[in-house]
């Protein structure tokens, strides 16, 4: 019994992966999302795959997490910096040199 | 000439500092970012005749100093992409599962993003692994983000195919996933 359960994983996998994609390539196109848009087919697949993987629903979720972090990130402000009266004087010897 | 070095050197004087931060900010590396901040009043220095008045010298400044950035970014990245195929083989096995040490494990906090990105910490966090990224793959997603522009807009500016791109920040995502998740929630 515990074999055919064995086989029946594999085969499942097999299956899955033809009609449903991997999820190497299912993280591929949830990333591809973000930035181009996808064709029917491949959004169906990717929906496909998601509603029986909860690795790569997870993975959607917290790639998008990550995408709006890293735009607050670049964005926010930055903190305050102290230490630059050396690189005023280096920039103002530099625009002397310019004009000369 | 007389205004133009009264001007410049006020602008030194003020802005500086707060130019060095931003700079530092986006690019992460204080020499780099000092270089940045020196080419930008050089420039200044250069295009003074046109600066009009339309918009404060702050903004100005600022706007030339964006654009270094940008370009900074875009010779980096200037080198040939290519693919490494094997590197994903870390995060997938050959018929393309996730390697279980690899596999997303559910971020508790994760049902309230906005409080998460609000956490001082997992800015740290996510910043200190953005900045691990190798070359290329940094390069990109930090282009990206800098630029705003859309992903077609990017891959004419570093010539590569779209595929190819992203692939690339495809693989720089998973690195980031796995990072921040390693840092963050163990």
């Amino acid at each position: 019994m515990k074999r055919i359960g064995l086989i029946d994983i594999d085969m499942k996998n097999k299956i899955m992966h033809f009609l449903f994609l991997s999820c190497l390539k299912a993280t591929e196109l949830i990333e591809k999302k973000l930035h181009f848009k996808l064709t029917i087919k491949e959004k169906i697949q990717l929906e496909l795959h998601k509603m029986m993987c909860d690795a790569c629903s997870m993975y959607e979720d917290q790639s998008e997490i990550i995408e709006e972090g890293i735009k607050k990130h670049l964005h926010g402000t930055p903190s305050e910096n102290g230490e630059t009266e050396k690189l005023k004087g280096q920039i103002k010897i530099k625009l002397q040199e310019h004009h000369h | 000439m007389n205004r133009k070095n009264n001007d410049l050197s006020a602008w030194v004087n003020n802005y500086t500092s707060e130019l060095y931060s931003w700079a530092l900010h986006k690019v992460s590396n204080d020499e780099t970012a000092a270089d940045l901040v020196q080419d930008t009043f050089l420039a200044a220095a250069e295009k003074f005749d046109s600066f009009k008045g339309d918009s404060s010298p702050k903004t100005w400044l600022y706007s030339i100093l964006n654009h270094k950035i940008i370009d900074y970014y875009r010779k980096k990245v200037n080198q040939p992409v290519q693919r490494e195929n094997q590197s994903f083989s870390l995060f997938f096995s050959d018929e393309g599962d996730w390697q279980e040490s690899r596999k997303p494990k559910s971020w508790h906090g994760q049902e309230d993003e906005q409080h998460l990105l609000d956490d001082h910490e997992f800015q740290e966090v996510l910043k200190k692994c953005l900045d691990a990224l190798p070359g290329k793959w940094g390069v990109c997603v930090k282009l990206k983000y800098l630029t705003e522009k859309s992903g077609d807009e990017i891959c004419q500016e570093l010539d590569i195919t779209p595929s190819n791109y992203w692939q690339i920040i495809h693989r720089a995502k998973l690195q980031l996933r796995d990072c921040v998740e390693k840092n963050w929630f163990n």
